[in-house]
């Protein structure tokens, strides 16, 4: 087989058994890789309403037909499993050197299953497997566990790896690899420790051929040119933080827990700001051109801190808590990284519960003397570490916002912002329609990366601030779009450097595989792997109303900007939430019908789908 | 005019004042953007000023973004002048 390995290696902790499972030829066609491969793989081996943090929920790590191909940005890979904070599908992505020695294990995916009695760190060298004892890791920070097994295996193993936050089971959890990288969203590093497995060491010797190296050769060196021109500038300069300012001023940057659309504050953590005063360099993935991972560090009289900032993180524990001291996000930031917790979910819980503090809902004798207000950067860094260590109020925050509001009630569920338990990220719903319907829509909860809807809304294409029934469709093909380039896996800031993404990689494909792939047929698989996480959430419980957004949302027009006096009632997302299923060949009520699995190619997956009736779909 | 990111770090200031046709395509704001800020040029609108590049986009008053289709402007409005590679 070229391009892939065609299998996948199955690791049971509990009973500490290994074996090599055959993926064939129409699984890797119809999946593809990454989140596609992993959705197939959670399908397949996630037994039906499983709790997610029972032995018996898999942990899959799903690696693509590009990495080793050294094509720029193709060294990525998933992290998949149900998620413990929405109960449906997780899946986020990660990248780097995990990802080229994961595949040289001689494998495409690697699926974690049981749980074992003591910390284990599990050691992968090729084809060799290794159940090492980890309790000297337990209570290390990311960084410092990354270190640690470097210095036991050797500084070949890439390593992927929780915080004390995983072990603790804090429900957002994220698994880190490669100095800082994380499989950040809908916590697989609760999942992971949950099996009490504080790191996955990978090594590999195993590279894979492909069909065509000359003419690849040629493909990579293009690709590289024009990763370097105008369409990735704003990453490679700015990076992605450049989004404050300019999302400020179209009233698209929600603060204060989403009760505002602008932020005062947003000229102190803006992207330029941190440019000019922070910027310490920019970092690359492996295999990447780009370069877009901003290195900031702090200048006040604190101990000196730096590490990665995206626009989602200074978004998350900036705007979103109120806080306009650019310092303090950057330590909160690398806060959250080190312990191994994502930074939307916990800025959005945190800012639940300072709205809750500031409604009296929530008091210092809840918080333990802690000042909880917006703005209070010192009250936000200590909820984080209460967070992580499971101490006081952080118990229950560690739950997420759904489920720490469903606890403390008082109404406070009407200003958890978040969808099917996801926390919501920083594009504000109201001022951007079509990123409405995205997030109310998307199988993981409150995203933005698997529709970028929020596209059209920058565009000339759509007014943003008013519903259509257009979006259904606009949100369908960038539900398919982001399926495909998530299982190939190509990073999305590489997406306007194609000039027909489908085209060029399904010769790409064809090039690597030496199967047949047309743009058609890339399309396609993107529309079935959306369909795919779809079933396994259908299986799992999912129904009509989880598709929607927070009562905020839906009832409290925008108070600020050029937005102000916007909003989105239930009937306009009603629209487009029907044009949606529409736009999938869905049933009135969000399900699948039979007819569109055959089109699909996914009745048999379904049959072995363990729990599905046909009455269900 | 209102800079953002890297336009407005080469530009070295926030906002540029210009005078613009009343009826204007992208084309006519990129050219008076350039006379006003020549440091622009090549940065975030063409060196010829036909245009920004295909990298940037305006927006009107922070509410619609401006296409191919001609626009009308009045006295007092502002023009945006950020990246088009939205997400993140």
């Amino acid at each position: 087989m070229l391009g892939y390995h065609g299998a996948c290696l199955v690791i049971d902790l509990t009973a500490r058994s290994v074996r090599r499972d055959p993926l064939d030829e129409r699984v890797l066609r119809r999946f593809i890789g990454g989140t596609g491969l992993g959705a197939y793989l959670l399908y397949k081996h996630c037994p039906p309403r499983v709790d997610p943090l029972a032995p018996g929920s898999p942990l899959i790590f799903a690696a693509s037909p590009l990495v080793g191909s050294r094509l720029t940005t193709s060294s990525k890979f998933a992290v998949v499993a149900k998620s413990p904070l929405t109960g449906f599908i997780g899946d986020s992505l990660s990248s780097s050197f995990l990802a080229t020695e994961l595949k040289g294990t001689g494998h495409d995916a690697l699926v974690v299953t049981g749980r074992s009695e003591s910390p284990t760190l599990l050691s992968i060298d090729d084809g060799r497997v290794d159940f090492l004892d980890a309790s000297d890791l337990m209570g290390l920070s990311t960084s410092e566990t990354e270190a640690a097994v470097k210095a036991l295996l050797g500084r070949r193993a890439r390593v992927a790896c929780i915080g004390p936050a995983g072990e603790r089971l804090v429900r957002f959890a994220s698994i880190g690899n490669d100095g800082g990288r994380q499989a950040g969203r809908t916590g697989p590093g609760a999942v992971m420790g949950s099996k009490n497995l504080k790191a996955v060491a990978v090594r590999g010797t195993n590279r894979v051929d492909v069909s065509d190296p000359e003419w690849l050769d040629h493909a990579r060196r293009d690709l590289a040119r024009r990763s370097l021109g105008p369409a990735t500038e704003k990453y490679r300069t700015l990076g992605t933080v450049a989004n404050v300012s300019v999302f400020n001023r179209l009233g698209a940057l929600p603060s204060l827990n989403f009760r505002q659309s602008t932020f005062d504050g947003a000229g102190a953590v803006s992207g330029e700001t941190l440019h000019e005063s922070h910027h310490v360099k920019n970092a690359h993935c492996a295999n990447c051109t780009i370069g877009c991972e901003q290195i900031l560090a702090t200048n006040d009289d604190l101990p000196r801190v730096s590490g990665r900032m995206e626009y989602e993180s200074s978004f998350a524990l900036g705007p979103l808590v109120g806080v306009a001291d650019a310092n303090a996000v950057i330590r909160a930031a690398r806060l959250c990284d080190e312990s191994g917790i994502d930074t939307i979910s916990a800025g959005g819980t945190v800012s639940w519960a300072m709205e809750c503090f500031e409604r009296g809902i929530l008091t210092e004798k809840d918080t333990g003397g802690l000042d909880l207000r917006f703005g209070n950067a010192e009250a936000l860094t200590a909820a984080l570490r209460m967070i992580v260590e499971r101490r006081g109020l952080g118990d229950l925050l560690a739950e997420g916002s759904r489920r720490a509001a469903s606890r403390v009630g008082g109404g406070s569920d009407a200003w958890a912002m978040h969808v099917k338990g996801l926390e919501m990220p920083g594009y504000e719903p109201r001022s951007l329609k079509t990123m409405a319907l995205g997030l109310a829509v998307s199988t993981r909860g409150a995203c933005h990366n698997r529709s970028s809807a929020y596209e059209a809304d920058f565009s000339a294409d759509v007014d943003r601030l008013k519903a259509d029934a257009r979006r259904g469709r606009i949100t369908a093909d960038g539900e398919d779009f982001s399926a495909v380039l998530d299982s190939l896996i190509w990073c999305k800031f590489l997406r306007k450097a194609f000039d027909d993404l489908y085209a060029e990689s399904a010769a790409i494909y064809e090039r690597v595989t030496g199967w047949p792939m047309t743009a058609d047929g890339l399309r396609r698989a993107g529309e079935r792997i959306n369909n795919l996480k779809k079933l396994f959430n259908v299986r799992e419980g999912w129904t009509r109303d989880d598709d929607t957004l927070p009562a905020r949302v839906l009832e409290e027009p925008l108070p600020t900007g050029v937005a102000r006096g916007v909003g989105l009632d239930r009937e306009d997302l009603d629209v487009m939430i029907r044009s949606y299923y529409r736009a999938r060949g869905w049933a009135e009520d969000g399900t699948i019908p039979a007819q569109k699995l055959r089109e699909l190619g996914l009745e048999d997956v379904v049959e072995s789908g363990k729990g599905v009736s046909s009455g269900a779909l | 005019m209102e800079l953002f990111g890297r336009a407005r770090l080469e530009a070295g200031r926030r906002q540029v004042t210009a005078a613009v046709p009343v009826r204007a395509r992208a084309g006519d704001l990129a050219a008076a953007l350039l006379e006003s800020c020549p440091r622009l040029g090549g940065v975030a609108i063409r060196e010829d000023g036909s245009g920004p590049l295909e990298s940037y986009t305006f927006n009107l008053n922070g509410a619609r973004f401006i296409g191919r289709e001609d626009v009308m402007l009045e006295s007092g409005d502002t023009l945006l002048l950020f990246s088009s590679q939205a997400g993140g």
